[in-house]
């Protein structure tokens, strides 16, 4: 076997725009003066070849020829010119869940989506057990997928692709899939499958991702190769130029690839509430961004239980554990730093550990307008009642000016805990609930 | 063209598993569910028997048995060809994504359709015992070379049809008006002797008159076929799938970009 798993030569690839154009007989025979036709040549010649074993990382903007390269890989595109050559079994992990019919069960779906991976029925036989384990579906595969929940859906479409053993795997940002758990289940069984000796090719935005998982990366520029080299090197420097990118004109990417950069911290399997305890001096991280003319210095958590809610002389104390019901407030210290005659809004959200938005609010949307904030000062936000059900949150708070550019912006300043020993249910908002069968209270129990 | 041949096999499991996911998804959701793969038929079947033999007597005798020994090979075919053709199209998440043949898809269609008439013969042969019209199982040896015959001849069509719909969706629509002419060009509804002598040679040019022709003397006359009338629909089927698949394979190039 030869000791490339892939040997890409010198590919190019052009797509033609056509922006007029109707997919109709009559277009054979009937010519368009007007017609547009633009062609948009993605790939420039790119060649590059991935030793049996190695894992390559594939980054670069929207467009830039990643996701075509990766395509071409998996054969679903033809070069314009140059060669591929692929030596080995190829998996790739671009669609999940391809040829689900949702009223079928769990398990049938597992052999219609594994067969269109290209996998023989004793190949699927042999499989099946782990496909279900890793899936975490349990007694539900054998009910219909259309009363799958949408993270069951992508679980088990996932643990279908997964499982199926390849040489050669091609990945392009699936790995956003389900709950935190269920990520780095994920990214663990894709540790084992590179220990085991196979190729892997990832394409993603989040470079974090690609430093840690991939051995080497190639950066892609407008249809060719800008750098190519040590995964963590390349990811630099490719986050170095989109932070370079001049900031008016690229505000808005930046922005956006600053929410998609943010390293989610590692949430433990299970929660240690110890680490909440007591709360830490608050390091103003890295992980902030915006145009840096007012800067945030320090935030604390300030709890009331909800026992001492109607108590006028009790005074909040700095907590990052907190239990439903009880009051919150969100004070965080800002200082300006040059003096620049805007308006500034003040904003605080919370978010899941699996990054999605619990809420968010700001002085702005709220009709506040603050016409000075001073030199230095202090905000607040005061949730009388929190309303989040047991679990993991991060806090975001930000200063903003007045067309929500960030000015100084913390998504995750710092994450704090919920603790509700009676709540078993799933979700982040917690309820006041009770269950009644033909009117007699049967729960929870207290 | 071996190779590709041999790939196909290899994604032999997908072509059963998706063959096995149209046949039963089709009737999940339904209370009566795989029945109607035979209640369909069936019903048919007595429609076109109450309205022969009330309103539109003919001189045939059992003229429904005449009519539906024809029209169950003809409607696999025509609905092959029909709803073949949009297959690609309709399939395009999976073949923007993922890669396999892309011949999975047209063969995966026909083999459906395939298996859907072969169970509705089912039907047939329940009707010819029970009505008492009777078989004759000699004859009935020879329907598989038959069957094996219209199956080449529907693939061999389909497949070049489902890649040029990709380009030019008007191919189905103009499909959908040909195959109704097409339908009223072979004898299903009445026998070929209609047809004017000078026309005759002219009209047996059709690959689907034989195949038509040879089921009803098995079924209907109850007859051992002329085997020789057959090789010319075989040649078409067979050319059709070579030459088929030639536009098949220089159109699949461009699938990802068109869909």
């Amino acid at each position: 076997m030869s000791q490339y798993a892939i040997e890409v030569d010198n590919i190019t690839k052009s797509f033609k725009i056509n922006y007029d154009r109707g997919k109709h007989l009559k277009d054979l025979f009937v010519r368009h003066e007007k017609s547009r036709t633009e062609v948009h040549q993605v790939l420039k010649g790119i060649s590059f070849n991935v030793p049996v074993g190695q894992s390559l990382g594939l980054v670069g903007v929207n467009g830039c020829g990643k996701s075509t390269t990766l395509k071409m890989l998996t054969r679903i595109l033809e070069p314009d010119s140059g060669s591929i050559k692929i030596n080995g079994r190829v998996s790739s992990l671009l669609e999940l869940g391809a040829g689900f019919h949702p009223d079928m069960s769990g398990r049938e779906n597992i052999y219609i989506n594994a067969s269109i991976f290209g996998l023989k029925r004793a190949e699927i036989d042999k499989r099946l057990q782990d496909i279900i384990d890793f899936s975490e579906l349990g007694e539900f595969i054998d009910n219909p997928v259309r009363t799958y929940s949408s993270g069951m859906y992508m679980r088990l479409a996932f643990s279908v692709a997964i499982n199926v053993d390849a040489d050669i795997l091609l990945m392009d940002e699936v790995l956003a899939v389900g709950d935190l758990n269920f990520q780095r289940k994920c990214l663990r069984k894709l540790n084992n499958i590179k220990k085991g000796g196979a190729t892997i090719v990832l394409v993603s935005h989040d470079t974090a991702t690609i430093a840690d998982f991939c051995d080497r990366a190639i950066w892609i520029k407008d249809g060719l190769a800008e750098k190519d080299g040590p995964a963590e090197e390349v990811a630099q420097a490719y986050m170095d130029y989109m932070d370079s990118l001049n900031p008016e004109e690229e505000e808005e990417k930046t922005y956006a690839k600053l929410f998609q950069d943010q390293k989610v911290p590692d949430a433990p399997e299970e929660i240690d509430p110890s680490r909440y305890n007591p709360p830490k001096t608050m390091d103003p991280s890295q992980n902030h961004f915006g145009l840096g003319d007012v800067l945030i210095t320090g935030v604390r958590l300030m709890r009331t239980p909800a026992s001492e809610k109607g108590n006028p002389d009790y005074v909040p104390t700095e907590s990052l554990r907190f239990a439903p019901g009880d009051g919150m407030r969100v004070e965080y210290d800002y200082v300006r730093v040059n003096r620049k005659n805007t308006e500034y809004a003040f904003g605080v959200g919370f978010n899941a550990m699996d990054s999605s938005v619990i809420m968010g609010h700001n002085t702005k949307e709220e009709g506040t307008t603050i016409a000075d904030i001073g030199d230095k000062g202090t905000i607040s936000f005061t949730i009388h009642s929190l309303p989040l059900a047991k679990g993991e949150y991060m806090l975001n708070v930000s200063v903003i000016d007045d067309v929500y550019t960030p000015v100084d912006f913390y998504r995750c300043y710092l994450t704090f805990l919920v603790e509700d020993p009676t709540d078993h249910g799933i979700g982040t908002t917690w309820v006041n609930r009770e269950w009644r069968l033909n009117g007699e209270l049967i729960g929870p129990e207290e | 063209m071996l190779r590709k041949i041999f790939e196909i096999y290899s994604y032999r499991e997908m072509i059963i598993e998706l063959v096995r996911r149209d046949l039963r998804g089709r009737y999940k959701g339904a209370v009566l569910g795989f029945l109607w793969t035979f209640i369909n038929p069936l019903m048919q079947l007595l429609v076109y028997t109450a309205v022969f033999s009330l309103f539109l007597r003919s001189d045939i005798q059992q003229y429904y048995i005449f009519l539906f020994v024809a029209l169950v090979p003809w409607i696999f075919f025509s609905s092959s060809l029909t709803g073949g053709s949009t297959v690609i199209l309709s399939q395009s998440n999976l073949v923007k994504k993922i890669y396999f043949p892309r011949e999975v898809l047209p063969i995966t269609f026909v083999t459906s359709c395939f298996i859907n008439m072969l169970l509705t013969y089912i039907v047939i042969f329940g009707v010819l015992i029970v009505s008492g019209y009777g078989f004759s199982l000699k004859a009935m040896l020879f329907l598989p070379l038959v069957w094996i015959v219209e199956y080449l001849l529907a693939l061999g069509m389909t497949i070049p049809f489902s890649a040029v719909t990709v380009y030019f969706q008007d191919t189905s629509h103009i499909l959908g008006i040909v195959c109704m002419a097409w339908q009223f060009l072979t004898p299903i509804m009445y026998p070929a002797s209609l047809v004017p002598d000078r026309l005759q040679f002219l009209y047996r040019m059709n690959p689907m008159y034989s195949i038509i022709e040879m089921n009803r003397d098995i079924l209907y006359y109850k007859q051992i076929p002329t085997v020789s009338h057959l090789v010319p629909s075989l040649l078409v089927g067979v050319f059709f799938l070579i030459f088929g698949e030639l536009i098949f394979v220089k159109l699949q190039k461009n699938f990802a970009m068109e869909l």
